[in-house]
C-alpha cells in the first residue's frame, strides 16, 4: 500500500510531482500493451529496473516490497508457457514486468497525502457538475489506507482471544464481533471528521 | 469562551442522557467528572455540537450548537477517549495537515503550522511515522496536535488519559498544562482536574456539583461511594 511503500529520497521521481508521475504510469502501462517487440520490450524493463533499483533500497527491502506481484507473474508466465508460445509468453512477461517496476518505483516516491490531491483534482470536474465532493473521494481512499492495517490487527487479536479460551478459531464465528467492532469505530471515526470540521469546509 | 446552556437537555427517545441544564461557563479550565453513565460525554457532545440539545439551547460566544454548527465546530477541538479512530490518514504529518489544507492552507505555510505543532508538543521526530507503530501517549499527542493546528478556541478532552501508564500520562497531563487554550476536560483521572478552577460533577444526567477542583472530587467520591 502507498502508505507503508514510500520511501524518503531526494530523485528525480521523488521530486516530480505525483500528477505528471501517475499520468506517465498510466501512459507507459498502456503503450507497452501495444509494444510487440521483444527488443524494445527487454529494454524497457532495463530501464524500469534501474529506476526501481536508483531508489536506494536495499535488494532484500526492494524484492520484498514487489514479491507478491511478482510471484503472480512468474505464475502467470508459467501457465502461458503452457498455452501460448515462448515467444508471446515472454513478451507479456516482460511487459508485466515493466510495468510492476515502474509502478513500484511511483508507488515508493509518492505520498498518500500527495496522491490523495491528485485524485481531488481528478474528481473535481464531476464535483462542478454537482455530483460529488472531490475531496471526499481522496479522503475516502485515505481511510482504506489508514484503517485496513487496524482491521486487520483486530482480527488477529479476535483469532488470539479465542485461542486464549480454548475456541477452535472460525471465520464464521470471528466475523460477527468483527464486523460489529468495526461499525462501532466507523461511527467514531465519522465523529471525529465531522468534529475537525474536515468535510464540508 | 463564553459557553451557555440554557435549560438544554439530551433524550434519545425515552432515555434522558442529560437533564435540562441551565449553565454559563467562562473558566480556561474547565474539569467534568462523574460515574460512568452519569451524562459527562453527553455534556460535552452538547458543548461541541457534536449533539445536539432535544430542548433549549447552547450558546458559544452567542453562536448557537444548531443553526451556527459549522463556526461552532471550526472554534472548538475535541479529543476523542480513542485517538487512534481520531488520526483518520496513514501518516501522522498528511493527517496533522488534513484540517488547515481543507480550511484552505497550502504550502509553505501549511508546512510552517504542521511543524510548528510537532515541535511544540515534542513530536517532530514521529512526523513520519504510522498511527499503529506510536504508544497510546504519542497518539494522544498526536491527535491534539491536529486539533490545535486548526487554532480552535477550545478544546474538549474525553478521558485523554484512559489507558495509558504513568508516563503517557504524564506527557499528556502536561500537554493540556500547557495549553494557552481554553480547555474542558472529562476524566475519570481526578488528579489531571485537582488543580482546576472549577469543575462539574454529573451524577444520573444531572450537574450535582460545580465548584472548585478539590472540593468537588471530594463531592464525587462521596457520590461514588453511596
Amino acid at each position: 500500500m502507498l502508505n507503508s511503500l514510500h520511501v524518503e529520497g531526494r530523485t528525480l521521481l521523488h521530486r516530480l510531482p505525483a500528477g505528471p508521475k501517475l499520468a506517465l504510469l498510466a501512459a507507459v502501462s498502456l503503450a507497452l500493451f501495444f509494444v510487440q517487440s521483444l527488443p524494445i520490450l527487454a529494454l524497457s524493463l532495463a530501464v524500469t529496473g534501474l529506476l526501481y533499483g536508483s531508489l536506494g533500497l536495499s535488494a532484500g527491502e526492494a524484492l520484498k516490497r514487489i514479491r507478491p506481484v511478482l510471484i503472480t507473474i512468474l505464475l502467470f508466465a508459467l501457465v502461458n508457457l503452457v498455452l501460448i508460445s515462448a515467444t508471446e509468453a515472454l513478451t507479456t512477461t516482460l511487459r508485466l514486468l515493466s510495468v510492476l517496476l515502474l509502478a513500484a518505483s511511483v508507488t515508493a516516491t509518492t505520498t498518500i497525502a500527495a496522491f490523495m490531491d491528485v485524485l481531488t483534482k481528478l474528481f473535481l470536474p464531476l464535483e462542478r457538475l454537482g455530483l460529488l465532493k472531490a475531496a471526499d473521494i481522496s479522503l475516502a481512499v485515505g481511510l482504506v489506507l489508514r484503517f485496513v492495517p487496524e482491521i486487520a490487527a483486530r482480527y488477529e487479536g479476535l483469532k488470539e482471544a479465542h485461542r486464549a479460551r480454548g475456541l477452535p478459531v472460525r471465520l464464521s464465528r470471528i466475523l460477527g464481533p468483527l464486523i460489529i467492532s468495526t461499525l462501532k469505530d466507523a461511527d467514531s471515526i465519522a465523529q471525529a471528521i465531522d468534529a475537525r470540521g474536515i468535510r464540508g469546509q | 469562551m463564553h459557553i451557555l446552556f440554557d435549560q438544554a437537555d439530551l433524550r434519545y427517545g425515552e432515555r434522558i442522557a442529560l437533564h435540562p441544564l441551565s449553565l454559563e461557563l467562562t473558566d480556561r479550565r474547565i474539569g467534568v467528572i462523574g460515574l460512568n453513565g452519569s451524562g459527562k460525554t453527553s455534556f460535552a457532545r452538547l458543548v461541541n455540537g457534536l449533539a445536539k440539545p432535544s430542548h433549549g439551547r447552547v450558546t458559544l460566544d452567542g453562536l448557537d450548537t444548531v443553526t451556527d454548527e459549522k463556526a461552532v465546530m471550526a472554534a472548538t477541538g475535541f479529543i476523542f477517549q480513542n485517538p487512534g479512530n481520531q488520526i483518520i490518514l496513514p501518516i501522522i504529518r498528511d493527517d496533522i495537515a488534513l484540517g488547515p489544507k481543507s480550511r484552505g492552507l497550502k504550502g509553505e505555510a501549511l508546512d510552517q503550522a504542521v511543524d510548528t505543532v510537532l515541535t511544540r508538543f515534542g513530536i517532530a521526530d514521529l512526523a513520519s511515522r504510522r498511527p499503529h507503530e506510536l504508544s497510546g501517549g504519542q497518539l494522544q499527542l498526536a491527535a491534539l496536535a491536529a486539533v490545535v493546528v486548526t487554532e480552535p478556541k477550545l478544546i474538549l478532552f474525553d478521558e485523554p488519559t484512559n489507558q495509558l501508564d504513568l508516563k503517557n500520562r504524564a506527557l499528556v497531563k502536561a500537554a493540556i498544562d500547557s495549553l494557552s487554550e481554553q480547555a474542558i476536560v472529562i476524566s475519570h483521572d481526578l488528579d489531571l482536574v485537582r488543580d482546576f478552577g472549577r469543575v462539574l460533577v454529573f451524577h444520573e444526567g444531572r450537574l450535582a456539583f460545580d465548584g472548585a477542583g478539590e472540593v468537588a472530587i471530594a463531592r464525587y467520591l462521596e457520590i461514588a461511594a453511596c
